[in-house]
């Protein structure tokens, strides 16, 4: 016996790869089958693993049917109705409020909700809590890239064109990104550039998956990606190859760039990015000798303490050749959470409102206020970024309650030590999860919330294409959407106007909410995205055909030119010493997702645990090889597990995965100065046999 | 009685009375002057201005041009790089953030007790704050017949210093587009210039009067490697053997435009040539600092705060200052120097303690790279030569880190031993010997069966062995229906299956 087939969308990454879902019955219980959906554009069929297996969390043991309220004392967990569960945090809510004022209560948000989620809890945090402290786990993912395109092109979309014009490309470089494993359908992509006579150039201190199919692999240091693109815009303006009518006619500030990179010549980048100055020649007659050249940048790029400059840097370099807006080329960032672009355009970041709108922008204020029907000087300002607000917990001046929606902070924060103990000093935690994340486990409310077959609503991939995930099997009893519980607190918390639980209703007032603004939605509808395959914004209107490729005739500030930026390469924020000789990076491997709360628990993926990936130069050195145990030690904590002696990896770095407990203990919480990106990709090590 | 001033000529001395003058300001602000305008003069400026150093600076430079990137002239030469292309910071940049700039502005004197600087036009500029960083001058070799009676070198001579020096040199090549050319020096810069001028389709000889090339960087045997590649890439060496003399052809001395020199050995050889370039190294510029009182060695003699031994208010940094006994040539040091520096002008108590250096050989078809003083330093010496491939690289390698080096034709790893060299990584017993042996290239094997091929689905060699077609594979397994990448090894395993045997693979 079988039910209907729903067209939907992988519960994952950004690629948001279309598949069709297939609910039965076998052996008396429900199943639910995953499928192709061949005719969507973007995956055309393919899946992953992951989303293969992604149906195997329905049903299972560990997810979480009742709210759970812990007694203090005891520690204990105990079931609660959900009429108990809210009136008590909103209870606890309005009681620390009381006391501490409006923004004791703070909001930790994820890319991985719908756009109705994000939008719903950023307005419930301006609106019914009056909170300024809210701020979401994309600040970790893109926030560099976004921070520097909008000061570039007056905009922040991840990808300005379709994904498959990446096969149209003659030269695709990618930095930092290992897509053939975060993102596998993509890579498709770049087969077919290749296909087409295309050269792919890979930009990774490991020689990963993706690496292994390209025909350019560089190496760098990890933290000197910005040095490496200053050196390649050097050698651009020496070889005479800047492409000066666009640049004279579509940018400013070419010449103060132009100066400052005369510093950066090829054997200065040598050594500080451990790049040969031959392999950076060759890199730099690659771009120039073909036309449709598309820079990518990912979490490789952008996750420093630089981050920000770093892209500010490949832009330049991306800009002096023309390529933005240039048909099949151009500069974009390969966003890296399911709803990572959708979910930093409409409010749950610290200083937006819906439609990519600023928080101190008194018109943007004045236009949602005007949707939300409340008074616009009601709304607060704009409060920390992600990590800061983590920081902060717990302190004087800090939140003392934090609601948490789509994350799972305790594995996926930097300096996670530091953080746990944060949360720890919290006087209420209150997650909102489909299973007992790490995170979820030190609550004090546990909340348990519909996972992505069992909802309705939209999400934006790393396209800027809007796409509609339609709700495919019934949730299990017990367990409530994200915006029931929003709304079910708004009422208890007395807010001025009501908050709707259905996702389609929702959309319609983010639509309004969006309308005039850069990331504008309002002619996109439910309908249209399904008649059209997903709708690209900008879509200011229902007669608008959305926007696929931006940036063909002018980029989106007032004069309508790109704003090239001077950067300097500043180094890693933590330098490598005599006792932490060794850099260490983290990723991700393709049977896991992020925090691994989900993936974890899905048996078909295989669990491997953390491992630490260094070259055989290094495991001898250290007189340990391939399967023993090791020790890697950073100011801020250490982790156990086997080494993985590869060749494919620096001799300097070694590589831990971080989708488990306690390897973000390691990391480094130095942040980026313009996006409050922390520094995940670097940090000084040291390895011991353990 | 005229009482107008005496009209001067440009550039001549004047003994005005001393006053103040632009520069010279009123407002409280520390007047810091910098003499120089090269590239450790204007990293000293853009940290200064980076770091919202308060005070007002003057920068003077002798040269009519901006400030360029001076290691980047053989480039230029060679036709790699646009000339435009190293100017480091114009005249905009400099009034933009409030530095006074002064372009050829040569400083006459420092007059410590008055606390100021003369140019040559008799502009005094008082200074609170003084920083020396006029870098070094070329030196002439002792030969008879390369300097005329007025001073000048003969027409056919070229030093390579400065923007001007490359520009006359291009147009001496522009004017002989096929001429023969000797380098006289055998050092980095003169195996950049004589590369290339080979580039630009000239004759190449290169003198140089130690015993081997880059004496001072590489070993006899590293050097070796290096001749040989040189003259496979059609360049004559001469090593041991200084040019004594300039020999003007019997027909007269000869005017610009035509007929050959002869450059005489001092092993009795006559080099006919049509062009002769200079690069036998540089001396400190120290007389300005001599002139003021101020102890100068082989160059200014600095402390750790790069403050002049002699008055704490003069700094000098890069090619002219000396520090602990230690006068660099190299840019790398110099920014060091210059950003330690504008630090302490900022008001840290930074210290300046010494400087890694690394020199790499700018030069198509040459790959070199020092480390260090590999001559030198003290240590086990660890070394690869192989003159057949042309390879030759040397550790020299003290408490297991690497303390020198030289890589001569293979520089595959510099950026490794670079890092571990500047960070001073302690390696392994057997690491440096390692690390200048090629990666051993592991040999194909046939899959074993419980190899993944397939990592997006997560299939295995024998399960892809198992089918009898792609087909088969991407319905049943999954496989190549993710990233596509396994395509090829699938076919691969299905057309082994298919050529090995008729006998079905054990299904796993």
């Amino acid at each position: 016996m079988t039910g209907t087939q729903t067209r939907t969308h992988c519960p994952y990454c950004s690629l948001q790869c279309g598949m069709t879902l297939q609910p039965g019955r076998a052996e008396g219980r429900a199943t639910l089958e995953v499928l192709p959906w061949e005719d969507f554009p973007v995956n055309e069929g393919g899946l992953c693993r992951k989303g293969w297996t992604s149906a195997g969390l329905r049903g299972s043991r560990e997810r979480l049917t009742s709210p759970l309220v812990r007694d203090r004392e005891t520690g204990a967990l105990t079931a609660v109705t959900w009429e108990e569960a809210l009136d008590h945090v909103a209870d606890r809510l309005r009681t620390i409020q009381d006391e501490h004022g409006k923004d004791a209560v703070a909001v930790f948000g994820g890319g991985g909700l719908t756009n109705e989620k994000a939008y719903q809890l950023g307005k419930f945090a301006r609106v019914a809590l009056g909170t300024s402290q809210i701020d979401y786990n994309g600040r970790w993912c893109m926030s560099s890239a976004a921070s520097a395109g909008t000061r570039t092109f007056g905009v922040d979309r991840g990808l300005p064109f379709p994904l498959s014009d990446v096969a149209q490309a003659e030269v695709v470089v990618l930095v930092g990104s290992n897509m053939a494993e975060t993102m596998p359908p993509a890579a498709r992509y770049l087969d077919r550039c290749r296909e087409n006579g295309g050269k792919v150039v890979v930009i990774d201190p490991r020689v990963t998956a993706t690496a292994e199919r390209a025909d350019v692999v560089v190496q760098p240091v990890p933290g000197t990606d910005l040095a490496l693109a200053l050196g390649l815009l050097h050698l651009v303006i020496a070889g005479g190859h800047v492409d000066t009518a666009y640049v004279e006619a579509r940018t400013n500030g070419f010449a103060a760039v132009a100066d400052s990179v005369a510093a950066w010549w090829p054997e200065r980048v040598e050594r500080v990015t451990g790049v040969a100055a031959e392999e950076l020649r060759a890199l730099a007659d690659l771009l120039v000798s073909h036309r449709k050249v598309m820079v990518l940048t990912a979490r490789g790029a952008e996750q420093h303490a630089t981050g920000s400059d770093t892209v500010l840097a490949w832009i330049d370099l991306a800009l002096a050749l023309g390529l933005p807006g240039r048909e099949h080329a151009g500069y974009g960032c390969l966003t890296g959470q399911g709803n990572g672009q959708g979910g930093r355009e409409h409010g749950q970041k610290n200083d937006q409102l819906p439609g990519y709108r600023m928080l101190v922008d008194p018109a943007a204020r004045a236009h949602v206020a005007g949707v939300w029907g409340v008074d616009p000087d009601s709304l607060p300002g704009p409060g920390r970024s992600a990590y800061e607000l983590l920081d902060a917990l717990g302190t004087d001046d800090g939140p003392k309650a934090l609601l948490v929606h789509g994350s799972n902070i305790v594995v996926s924060a930097p300096n996670a030590t530091h953080v746990e103990q944060r949360l720890a000093s919290l006087d209420l935690l209150v997650v909102c999860d489909i299973v007992m994340s790490e995170t979820a486990a030190m609550a004090d409310v546990v909340l348990p919330v519909t996972q992505w077959a069992e909802e309705t609503g939209t999400m934006t991939n790393l396209e800027g294409r809007v796409i509609l995930r339609r709700q495919a099997v019934a949730p299990p009893r017990g367990v409530h959407s994200d915006l029931d519980v929003v709304a079910g607190l708004a009422e208890r918390l007395k807010a001025p106007i009501a908050f709707s639980t259905d996702p389609e209703e929702v959309f319609e007032e983010l639509g309004r909410a969006s309308a005039g603004g850069k990331a504008d939605y309002a002619g996109i509808t439910y309908e249209r995205i399904e008649a059209e395959k997903g709708v690209f914004w900008p879509c200011p209107d229902a007669t608008h055909p959305g926007t696929p490729r931006m940036f063909t005739e002018a980029f989106a500030h007032p004069d309508g030119r790109a704003k090239m930026h001077v950067v300097e390469h500043r180094g890693t924020a933590e330098p490598i010493d005599e006792a932490f000789p060794l850099h260490l990076t983290t990723g991700r491997v393709l049977a896991q997702y992020q925090s691994g709360a989900q993936t974890r628990r899905i048996r078909e993926l295989p669990d491997t645990g953390a491992f630490v990936e260094m070259h055989p130069l290094l495991a001898r050195r250290l007189g340990t090889a391939d399967g023993e145990q090791v020790t890697v030690s950073t100011r801020r904590g250490s982790v156990q597990a086997p080494a993985r002696v590869v060749t494919t990896i620096r001799p300097d770095t070694v590589f831990v995965p971080f989708h488990w407990l306690g390897v973000n203990r390691l990391t480094n919480d130095a942040l980026d100065p313009a996006s409050r990106m922390p520094e995940f990709k670097v940090c000084a090590a040291s390895v011991e046999v353990s | 009685m005229n009482t107008q001033p005496a009209p001067t000529a440009p550039g001549a001395p004047v003994s005005a009375a001393r006053q103040h003058q632009p520069g010279a300001r009123e407002d409280g602000r520390e007047r810091l002057v910098v003499v120089g305008n090269g590239m450790a003069a204007t990293r000293l400026v853009e940290q200064l201005v980076a770091q919202g150093y308060p005070g007002h600076v003057t920068v003077l430079g002798d040269e009519q041009v901006p400030s360029y990137n001076r290691i980047l002239l053989s480039a230029v030469l060679e036709g790699t790089h646009d000339r435009e292309a190293i100017t480091l910071r114009s005249e905009d940049w400099f009034a933009e953030h409030g530095v006074d700039l002064r372009l050829g502005s040569r400083v006459l004197t420092v007059d410590r007790d008055y606390g100021d600087v003369m140019l040559v036009d008799g502009t005094t500029i008082g200074f609170d704050k003084l920083v020396l960083a006029t870098g070094s001058i070329p030196t002439l070799p002792p030969m008879r017949g390369l300097v005329r009676h007025d001073g000048s070198l003969h027409p056919r001579v070229h030093a390579f210093r400065s923007v001007a020096d490359c520009e006359g040199l291009e147009a001496a090549v522009g004017a002989h587009p096929k001429a023969r050319v000797v380098v006289v020096g055998g050092g980095l810069l003169g195996l950049q210039v004589a590369r290339a001028l080979s580039l630009r389709g000239l004759t190449v000889e290169v003198v140089e009067a130690a015993d081997h090339l880059l004496s001072r960087q590489v070993s006899e045997s590293g050097a070796k490697v290096l001749r040989r590649s040189l003259e496979r890439l059609g360049t004559t060496v001469y090593t041991g053997a200084r040019v004594t003399r300039l020999v003007e052809p019997p027909s007269g001395p000869v005017a610009d435009g035509d007929g050959p020199v002869g450059l005489q050995l001092d092993n009795g050889f006559v080099l006919e040539t049509d062009l002769v370039v200079l690069t036998s190294g540089g001396r400190p510029s120290t007389a300005l600092a001599r002139g003021a009182g101020l102890e100068v060695r082989r160059g200014i003699v600095v402390d750790d705060t790069l403050a002049s031994v002699t008055d704490p208010r003069i700094h000098a940094i890069g090619d002219c200052a000396q520090h602990g006994g230690v006068v660099h040539g190299f840019v790398a040091p110099a920014w060091e120097q210059a950003g330690i520096l504008a630090r302490r002008l900022c008001g840290e108590d930074v210290r300046h303690e010494g400087s890694r250096v690394v020199a790499r050989l700018r030069a198509t078809g040459l790959d070199v790279a020092v480390l260090g003083d590999p001559v030198n330093a003290e240590g086990e010496d660890v070394e690869v030569s192989n003159p057949i491939t042309g390879k030759h690289s040397h550790l020299v390698v003290r408490d297991g880190r690497i303390v020198a080096a030289s890589l001569v034709g293979d520089l595959s790893r510099v950026g490794l031993i670079t890092q571990y060299y500047d960070h001073g990584t302690e390696l392994g017993m057997l690491e440096p010997g390692d690390l200048l042996l090629p990666d051993v290239v592991p040999t194909p094997t046939v899959l074993p069966d419980e190899a993944e091929v397939c990592a997006c689905a997560g299939v295995t060699a024998g399960a892809i062995r198992a089918c009898s077609s792609l087909e088969e594979v991407r319905t049943t397994t999954r496989a190549t229906t993710g990233c596509g990448g396994c395509a090829g090894a699938c076919k691969d395993l299905l057309a082994e299956r298919l050529g090995a045997s008729s006998q079905p693979q054990p299904v796993s």
